[in-house]
């Protein structure tokens, strides 16, 4: 009897085992049921976190009868990972910043956009158009545009106008930098008199001693909420992104934003295309609709970063001529981003 | 009868079914796993074979590749990667690194000995509710709780503003955003896995060797480094292995809690594959901690560590 239980027990076991193997199995190699349904009706986004407010997608659903798959990364790398490993057709739109639009186009991962289906095209400021990473805006354009700035404290600091002011000795243990190598690099290079994408050797060395001497100021590299270090007053001063600095700024009107007079860093990123997307044409939609200047104040009501788009209620356009001349857009430079990684490693 | 061994292995099985169970000593257990077993086994050596050891394989052979640069890789079997590794720059990172993990594995075990001696004496009921207290918090997942440590260590945080206004400090203490801030950190997150096998260990110590070393005038610190200490050895070193092996791995801890200044191998190794697009020099780091990892292990053993503890803690 007990024999009988247990050579029962044993297949009963088996048939579980078995069951749950086949389950999972096909759970795991299952495709979810989106990808199966009607594809005309929905668009496969991937775009930074933080940058469309939810209410934006929602009432494009709602006009457009388009349902949006959002997916989100927070570095341009991530967003290449993610082209590179997934399989065609798995994105339709895609936000890549300068340099990246240089990198995909010429590695044939985005196509030429077809202006002719953006009917909101003419909305779209001179001013950002035909940017070095994309002459003729042929691969991309122009939606949003992040410049690092500085943010002080107006009431513990003199105005900081250029990189040697942060050596201030008021600034000791009291100074925040965003955690991106190119940026705090290239802001180092800047620093000492050279272009932000400088990779000659003695340019970099050069780079490090300026960094050296900044050490003992800095409290942080953060580049996820730079502003928090703000508002809670762990620091007086730091190098940030235009958006972050403003939110900081409502929170506190005793903070101000400057901008360092050796150069500093423009982010633009881009609407882009990707190649053997299944959904172009809503893609298109979703773009002229993104272009309206309504929906293009609402976008940087909520984050406000420089919108692309005419009559949008950013900065002021002389300032904005400005900022475009001062600023400097990071380069893809190739193998040697390994300098830069290296670099990097030495700085920290 | 195309094949016979097909039909061989379910007429086995049912000899087996009919014979009598034989009696269930560790030799033929080890032996002879029931189709039972096997079959139970099954999912979890499946999971483990495409889950574990397939892309442990993979990060193997990538770091013999060469970066493209563009985050993808040339199928040129090379050495590179591991010739880049012994780099100045990034040898004082491993250095920076195991001293974090050294100092946080030190800390560790300064913490639990006494808690664990202390926990001894207590009923069984007490010890089973100290223990859980313990363990609750680490139910939360490890970032958010590192998140949460902000608000208690920062400037204007809890402590520096209970320690200013109770007046015992004229100005806040520099408790986060340096490597104090990476120490606490990582010693709160990994404390327990020194506490559970030191505690187990300690509890385990037999009360009539203690009796017989008080009996010869053996005092406190005396009884800890000629009973307890020798006799929880194993305990202590799995413990460590625990806490040193993720202490050089935990990349947030340092980017949250030293504010991104410190560097450590877990940084380095993110960094590869999120910013430089250099997977192979990635993985080839990667590989790296993993023979630490083993290398320990090894060590583990050859002490008469049991690996099964090493596993359930």
């Amino acid at each position: 009897m007990k024999r009988l239980s247990s050579s029962v027990k044993t297949i009963l076991g088996s048939i579980l085992a078995v069951t749950l193997l086949v389950t999972l199995t096909i759970f795991v190699f299952k495709k979810p049921k989106e990808n199966v349904s009607d594809t005309s009706k929905t668009l496969n986004v991937l775009n930074w976190t933080s940058y469309i407010p939810l209410e934006v997608i929602k009432d494009f659903e709602k006009e457009s009868g388009i349902k949006i798959n959002y997916g989100t990364y927070s570095s341009n790398e991530e967003l290449l990972a993610k082209l590179v490993s997934s399989a065609e057709g798995t994105y339709d739109l895609v936000f890549p910043s300068d340099y990246m639009v240089d990198l995909m186009s010429s590695r044939d991962m985005i196509v030429p956009l077809d202006k002719s289906k953006l009917k909101n095209l003419e909305n779209v400021s001179p001013l950002f158009l035909g940017q070095s990473y994309d002459e003729e805006n042929k691969y991309s354009l122009p939606f949003l545009l992040a410049t690092t700035v500085f943010l002080y404290d107006s009431t513990k600091l003199p105005r900081l106008t250029s990189y040697k002011d942060l050596l201030n000795e008021k600034l000791k243990n009291n100074l925040i930098l965003l955690d991106d190598q190119r940026i705090i690099i290239g802001a180092m290079l800047q620093a000492t008199g050279r272009p932000m994408n400088d990779v000659r050797e003695d340019s970099l060395e050069d780079s490090l001693n300026f960094f050296e001497k900044l050490k003992p100021n800095i409290k942080a590299f953060d580049s996820d909420s730079p502003k928090t270090f703000f508002i809670t007053k762990e620091v007086d001063a730091g190098l940030v992104w235009n958006a972050e600095a403003l939110i900081a700024v409502e929170e506190n009107p005793d903070l101000k934003i400057s901008y360092p007079a050796e150069g500093f860093a423009l982010s633009m990123d881009n609407y882009c295309l990707v190649k053997g997307g299944k959904n172009h044409d809503a893609a298109y939609l979703f773009i002229d609709y993104l272009l309206r200047p309504d929906v293009a104040q609402k976008i940087v009501d909520e984050y406000p970063y420089i919108s692309a788009i005419k009559g949008v209620d950013t900065v002021p356009e002389n300032e904005l001529i400005e900022i475009l001349n001062n600023g400097s857009y990071v380069e893809n430079v190739g193998a040697d981003i390994k300098k830069f990684d290296k670099l990097w490693a030495k700085y920290k | 009868m195309i094949n016979p061994s097909r039909t061989t292995i379910p007429r086995g099985v049912f000899e087996r079914f009919s014979q009598p169970v034989p009696a269930k000593t560790a030799t033929t257990r080890k032996e002879k796993p029931s189709l039972f077993k096997t079959v139970f086994t099954l999912p979890i050596i499946f999971y483990a074979l495409l889950l574990i050891a397939l892309p442990i394989l993979y990060v193997f052979f990538l770091s013999f590749l060469r970066s493209d640069n563009y985050g993808g890789y040339l199928y040129e079997f090379n050495l590179e990667n591991y010739g880049e590794i012994l780099d100045s720059t990034y040898l004082s990172i491993f250095l920076k690194s195991a001293v974090i993990g050294l100092a946080t594995t030190a800390i560790c075990l300064a913490i639990s000995y006494p808690f664990a001696i202390f926990l001894r004496g207590k009923s069984e009921r007490k010890r089973n509710f100290i223990m859980k207290l313990i363990m609750v918090p680490f139910l939360t997942n490890s970032l958010i709780r590192t998140y949460g440590l902000i608000t208690l260590l920062r400037k204007n945080g809890v402590i520096n503003s209970t320690l200013l206004n109770l007046g015992l400090i004229g100005a806040p203490l520099n408790l986060m955003y340096n490597n104090l801030g990476i120490l606490i950190g990582m010693v709160y997150t990994l404390l327990p896995f020194m506490l559970l096998p030191v505690c187990s260990a300690v509890s385990k110590v037999d009360q009539n060797l203690l009796d017989a070393a008080s009996d010869l005038g053996a005092g406190k610190v005396q009884k800890f480094f000629k009973v307890y200490l020798p006799l929880t050895l194993q305990g202590a070193f799995n413990g460590s292995l625990m806490v040193f092996t993720p202490a050089i791995g935990y990349f947030f801890i340092a980017d949250v809690l030293g504010g991104g200044k410190a560097m450590i191998i877990g940084n380095l190794v993110k960094n590869q594959f999120l910013t430089a697009r250099n997977w192979p020099l990635g993985a080839a780091l990667s590989i790296l901690l993993l023979v630490i990892t083993f290398l320990l292990v090894k060590l583990y053993k050859k002490i008469g560590g049991n690996l099964d503890e090493l596993g359930g803690g």
